[in-house]
C-alpha cells in the first residue's frame, strides 16, 4: 500500500536533478558541438565537430591522465585492501577508533595537506634535508658516480601520483572495509570446516565477496584522480599537464575556449562512465554498497 | 582467532603514519614563529592571535560553514524524502532515477562544476529579459536584471552533489525495513504522517545521520565544484587556501585548520565513547542479563515522558532549531552586508591595511579577489560569472578589453588624485586618450637568480635555454611573457605578428623544454621556490623580486642586455559595473600619495604617482631609520636607460593571440 502511495515524494527531487544534473550536461553537449564564428553581426555559434576532431593533439594528455590515475588506483588498492582486511579482523573497539582516524584527515583541507607535501618534497625540503643528514645522497653519488645535492622529487609525475594516493587512499579503504565487516563469518567457518586452508578461504570466499567494495573503492579513487588539476599543478609544477588542467585552462585559465573545454569534458565523462560500467558489471550491480 | 596481532597492527600503523605525517607537520608549523612551513624558528602562538584579525580567512571560514550547514540541512531533508519516494516507485521508474542519482558521483568534480557553470551563465544571459518583462507588468517586486554567481549558486551546487549521498545512505535502511510495520501502524489508526514519525524515521535514522555527516564532510572539503560556481564575490576556505598555495600560505590557515581538526577530533572521541557504551549495553541485553542502568538515568527517562518532560523536550528542540537559524542568519550577515566594491587584482599586490582603512573611512566593504594572470582574468570576465567593479590588468590586456568594449569610461572629476600621476604614465598607447585607466604600478621583467647557486655573471636571457643549468630554471607560466622573452632573446620585437618569428620563439622554448632545462612552469609559486633555494633561475617582475629578497638575500635581479618588457598595470572599471561610484572612491583612494607610498613599501612595485615615487627614499628612512639602498630603488623604479632597452606589450591581433594559445598548450603536452 505504501509502496505506490508515496511515489510522488520523488518528483521534486526528479525535477531538481533534471534541472541541475541533466540540463547542465545537455548544455555542455551543445557547447561542445558548436564553435563561435565571427560574422558581420558579431559572434554567432555554428554547429561543428571541430572541437572533437581537433582533440587528437591532446592524446598525450589523455594518456598521461589515465595512466597516472591508473597507477595511483592500483597503489591505493595494493595498500588499501590489506589494511581494510586487517582492520576488519580486529576487535570492535579497535575498529571504531581506526575508522574515526581514517575519516579525520578529510577535515584538514586537502589543498593544505598537499601543500604540506610540497614542503616535504621540495629540493630543499624536509625529505631531502633528511637524506642529506643521513648521507643517503652522498652514498648515491658514490654508487652512481653522479654529483647531485638533492633528489628531484617535486615537479615530477611521481609526486603527482603520491599526492593522489595520499588524498584518495581513505576512499579506497572505507568501502572495502565496510563490505568486509558485513561479510557473513559463517561462510568462512563453513569453508574452513570443509577443509579449506587460510589462503583458499581468502581466494575462494573473502575476495569474491568483497568485489563490490573494491569496485566502489576503485571508482572513488580513479574518478577524482583522473580529473584533478590542483594536484598536478601543486605537486607536478605545471610539467605534468592532466585533463583537469586542460579543462580548467579553457574555462578559467589562460586559454579561454569553453567550447573546447566542454568537448574535452564530454569525452572524459564518456570514457570514465564506460570504465565504471565495465567495473560495475564485475561488481554485480551492488553499486550502493558503501560509504560508512 | 588468538593470533599475534603485532604484524597486522604494524601495517595499519604504517598506513596511518603516511596519512598523518603531513597533518602533524601542518599542526607543528602552526606554532612556528616564522612564516615558513619548512624552517622552524621557535615556538609561538602568534598565528592563532592573528587569526582573529585576518578577515579573508575568517570570512571564507564563515562562508564555508554557512554553505555546508545549509546544504547539509536542505539535502538531508530533501534526500530523505526523495529516498522514500524512490523506494515507493515501481521498478520501471526507479531504475532511471537511480542512474541519474549516480551521475554526480560518477562524474568528475570538474565536469559537474563546469556543467553547472555553463547552466548558470546560460540562465543569467536569459534572465535579463525575463526580469525586465516581469518588472514591466507588476511593480510589487523589483527583480534585479543582472544576476551573478555567488552564495546562491554555490548553495545550489552543494545541494546537488550532496543529495545523492544522502539517498545512497538512506535507501538501504528503507529496504531493510519491514514494510508491514507501516501498514500495521496505519491499521492501528496512525495517519501516514504519524506512521512516518513513529515508525519509518526511527528505522532509517542511522542512515540519515551518516548521510548528513558525509554530506557535511563533502561540503566542507569540496574545492573544485565551489571553484567553478562561487563566482567573484564569494570565497570558501578551500578557495582561499588554493589562491594562497600559489604564492605563500600564511600559517594562519594552519592555525584555523588545527582548530577545526581539534574540534572534530573531540567530537569523534565523544562519539566513540558513547558508541562503546551502547555496544556494551546491547551486549548485556542480548545475554538476558538484567540491564542495570544508573537509577538516575532511569528516573530522568521517566520524567521525560511526563507532560512537563515533553514540554522540556519540545522547548529544547525549538531552542536548537532557533540556534541553527540564528547561526545561519549571523553567518549570512557576516558574509553579505554593507555597500560593496568588488576588486580583482593579482596575488599579494596590495598592502591589506589599505583595504581596512578604506572600509573604515567610507563604510564600503571591499571584496578583494585575485586572478592568476591577465589571461586568467580575461577568462573570468568572458565566462560571464564575475561581477567585478575594478580590475587591474596590464597594458596589453587593457587595450584588448577596450577594443572589445568591456570597459567603462572613468569619471575623472571623482578622482582628483589622478593629477598626481606622472605624465610619463598618462596617455600611453593602450589608452591613448586616457579615458579608461588610472595607473597602479609599473615595472620591468627580468631574470632572478640565486647567487649562492650560480657563479657566472648573468646578463643574458641565454641562461634560460642553456643545458648548463638543466633542471634549475623556472619557466614563467603565461604565454605572453614566456614567448615575449624568447622573442627578445632572438632579437625580435615582443609585439611581432609574424608567425615565423613566433614559431621560432616557440621552437627555442620547446627545445629547452625537451632537453629538461626547465624544472617547472610557475607563476606565483615562484616565491617559495626561489626563496627556498629550490631553483637557480626564474623570470619574474622586479617588484616581486624585491619581496623575495626580503626572505633570501642570495637572490639577484637583472634586466638582460637583449632588452625586456616594461609594463604598466592600471585600474579600470568594467562596463555596467554594479557599484560604479564606490569604484571611483576606491580608485581615488588608491591613487593618493599616501596609499602609493605604503603600497610601494609593501609590494615593492614602483608607483606611477610622481610625488610618491620621489618621496619614497626619504619616507623609507623616516619609517625604518636607515637609508634605502639605491640599488634596490633602481631595481624597483628602473632608470630611463633600462626602460629604453625595454618594450611595452601591445594588444596582439586575434589571429596572433590564437597562435600564442595554441603553441602554449602544445608546449605542455
Amino acid at each position: 500500500m505504501m509502496r505506490t502511495k508515496r511515489g510522488w515524494f520523488a518528483f521534486p527531487y526528479m525535477i531538481w536533478m533534471a534541472l541541475f544534473v541533466v540540463i547542465p550536461i545537455v548544455i555542455m553537449l551543445v557547447y561542445s558541438l558548436t564553435v563561435p564564428v565571427e560574422t558581420a553581426e558579431g559572434e554567432v555559434l555554428r554547429g561543428s565537430l571541430e572541437n572533437f576532431t581537433g582533440m587528437t593533439q591532446y592524446l598525450s594528455v589523455f594518456g598521461r591522465s589515465f595512466w597516472l590515475a591508473l597507477i595511483a588506483t592500483v597503489i591505493c588498492l595494493a595498500i588499501g585492501y590489506p589494511v581494510a582486511y586487517l582492520m576488519s579482523r580486529e576487535g570492535p573497539g579497535f575498529q571504531r577508533v581506526v575508522m574515526a582516524l581514517i575519516m579525520l584527515p578529510m577535515w584538514m583541507n586537502f589543498l593544505l595537506r598537499t601543500y604540506s607535501w610540497m614542503a616535504i618534497l621540495e629540493n630543499n625540503g624536509l625529505l631531502n634535508q633528511l637524506f642529506q643528514k643521513l648521507g643517503v645522497i652522498a652514498l648515491y653519488n658514490r654508487l652512481t658516480g653522479s654529483d647531485i645535492d638533492h633528489f628531484q622529487m617535486i615537479r615530477t609525475s611521481g609526486a603527482v601520483v603520491l599526492g593522489m594516493v595520499y588524498n584518495y587512499l581513505p576512499f579506497m579503504i572505507l568501502p572495502i572495509y565496510t563490505v568486509l565487516t558485513k561479510l557473513d563469518r559463517r561462510l568462512i567457518e563453513a569453508a574452513e570446516d570443509l577443509g579449506a586452508n587460510a589462503s583458499t578461504v581468502f581466494r575462494r570466499v573473502t575476495l569474491p565477496l568483497s568485489v563490490s567494495g573494491v569496485v566502489s573503492g576503485v571508482t572513488m579513487v580513479f574518478v577524482p584522480a583522473v580529473s584533478t588539476f590542483a594536484l598536478s599543478r601543486l605537486l607536478g609544477g605545471g610539467t605534468q599537464m592532466m585533463l583537469g588542467d586542460l579543462i580548467e585552462n579553457q574555462f578559467l585559465g589562460g586559454a579561454y575556449n569553453p567550447h573546447l573545454g566542454a568537448a574535452i569534458s564530454m569525452v572524459m565523462m564518456v570514457i570514465v562512465v564506460i570504465c565504471m560500467l565495465v567495473m560495475n558489471h564485475f561488481g554485480d550491480g551492488e553499486g550502493e554498497a558503501v560509504m560508512l | 582467532m588468538r593470533k599475534n596481532r603485532f604484524g597486522s597492527r604494524t601495517l595499519i600503523g604504517l598506513c596511518f603514519l603516511f596519512l598523518y605525517l603531513p597533518i602533524f607537520l601542518l599542526i607543528f608549523f602552526s606554532f612556528n614563529a616564522g612564516d615558513s612551513s619548512a624552517v622552524w624558528r621557535g615556538f609561538s602562538l602568534q598565528w592563532y592571535a592573528e587569526l582573529f584579525h585576518n578577515r579573508l580567512v575568517l570570512e571564507s571560514l564563515a562562508t564555508t560553514l554557512l554553505v555546508s550547514l545549509l546544504a547539509t540541512a536542505i539535502s538531508t531533508v530533501a534526500g530523505t524524502f526523495a529516498a522514500i519516494g524512490i523506494y515507493a516507485l515501481t521498478k520501471k521508474w526507479r531504475d532511471p532515477v537511480l542512474v541519474v542519482n549516480d551521475l554526480p558521483m560518477m562524474n568528475a568534480d570538474i565536469v559537474t562544476g563546469v556543467s553547472l557553470l555553463l547552466l548558470f551563465v546560460a540562465f543569467f544571459h536569459g534572465w535579463g529579459a525575463i526580469a525586465n518583462w516581469l518588472n514591466s507588468w507588476q511593480s510589487l517586486i523589483r527583480f534585479p536584471t543582472r544576476l551573478t554567481l555567488g552564495l546562491g549558486t554555490l548553495l545550489i551546487a552543494h545541494v546537488s552533489f550532496n543529495i545523492p549521498y544522502v539517498i545512497l545512505n538512506v535507501s538501504p535502511r528503507l529496504r531493510q525495513m519491514d514494510a508491514n510495520l507501516v501498514e500495521a501502524a496505519q491499521d492501528l489508526g496512525c495517519t501516514w504522517m504519524q506512521a512516518f514519525f513513529k515508525v519509518i524515521l526511527p528505522e532509517i535514522k542511522p542512515g540519515i545521520v551518516s548521510g548528513a555527516l558525509i554530506a557535511f564532510t563533502m561540503s566542507v572539503d569540496d574545492f573544485v565544484i565551489s571553484y567553478f560556481t562561487a563566482g567573484s564575490s564569494t570565497q570558501t576556505l578551500s578557495m582561499t587556501i588554493y589562491s594562497m598555495t600559489k604564492k605563500r600560505v600564511t600559517p594562519v590557515v594552519n592555525a584555523v585548520s588545527t582548530l577545526i581538526f581539534l574540534a572534530v577530533l573531540i567530537l569523534l572521541v565523544i562519539n566513540n565513547i558513547r558508541e562503546a557504551r551502547q555496544v556494551k549495553l546491547a551486549a548485556k541485553r542480548a545475554s538476558f542479563e538484567p540491564v542495570r542502568e544508573d537509577p538516575r538515568v532511569e528516573r530522568f527517562r521517566e520524567w521525560m515522558s511526563t507532560p512537563r518532560g515533553r514540554l522540556v523536550r519540545r522547548v529544547t528542540a525549538a531552542v536548537l532549531c532557533a540556534a541553527f537559524l540564528g547561526t545561519v542568519t549571523f553567518l549570512t550577515a557576516f558574509t553579505t552586508s554593507r555597500p560593496v566594491v568588488n576588486v580583482c587584482s593579482w596575488g599579494e599586490y596590495i598592502d591589506e591595511d589599505l583595504i581596512t582603512e578604506f572600509e573604515e573611512q567610507t563604510g564600503i566593504r571591499v571584496n578583494y579577489q585575485t586572478a592568476e594572470s591577465n589571461e586568467a582574468l580575461y577568462s573570468l570576465l568572458s565566462n560571464g560569472g564575475a561581477d567585478y567593479d575594478v580590475v587591474v590588468p596590464s597594458d596589453y590586456m587593457i587595450s584588448q578589453l577596450i577594443e572589445e568594449g568591456r570597459l567603462e569610461e572613468l569619471d575623472y572629476s571623482q578622482i582628483p588624485n589622478f593629477e598626481k600621476i606622472d605624465s610619463r604614465f598618462k596617455n600611453l598607447p593602450y589608452d591613448p586618450e586616457n579615458k579608461y585607466t588610472v595607473p597602479y604600478t609599473w615595472g620591468t621583467v627580468g631574470i632572478i637568480y640565486n647567487a649562492a647557486l650560480v657563479e657566472d655573471e648573468i646578463d643574458s636571457w641565454s641562461v634560460l635555454y642553456d643545458d648548463k643549468y638543466a633542471g634549475q630554471v623556472l619557466l614563467i607560466d603565461n604565454s605572453r611573457d614566456a614567448f615575449g622573452i624568447a622573442l627578445k632573446y632572438l632579437g625580435y620585437s615582443v609585439n611581432t605578428t609574424d608567425p615565423d618569428e613566433i614559431q621560432a620563439a616557440y621552437a627555442l622554448v620547446e627545445d629547452a623544454y625537451q632537453r629538461g632545462v626547465f624544472q617547472g612552469k610557475v607563476m606565483d609559486q615562484v616565491f617559495q621556490t626561489m626563496e627556498g633555494g629550490n631553483a637557480s633561475f626564474a623570470t619574474y617582475y622586479a617588484g616581486d623580486f624585491l619581496s623575495m629578497l626580503e626572505n633570501n638575500e642570495d637572490l639577484r635581479f637583472v634586466v638582460p642586455k637583449e632588452g625586456s618588457n616594461w609594463f604598466v598595470d592600471a585600474m579600470c572599471v568594467l562596463k555596467d559595473a554594479p557599484n560604479y561610484d564606490n569604484a571611483m572612491k576606491w580608485i581615488n583612494f588608491i591613487a593618493s600619495t599616501d596609499s602609493n607610498l605604503r603600497n610601494m613599501d609593501y609590494i615593492w612595485y614602483a608607483s606611477p604617482n610622481k610625488e610618491a615615487l620621489e618621496l619614497y627614499p626619504a619616507w623609507y628612512e623616516e619609517q625604518y631609520g636607515e637609508e634605502l639602498d639605491p640599488e634596490i630603488y633602481a631595481i624597483m623604479a628602473a632608470p630611463q636607460e633600462v626602460l629604453d632597452r625595454c618594450e611595452m606589450y601591445v594588444c596582439l591581433p586575434k589571429a596572433t593571440r590564437s597562435l600564442y594559445n595554441e603553441l602554449w598548450i602544445k608546449l605542455g603536452l
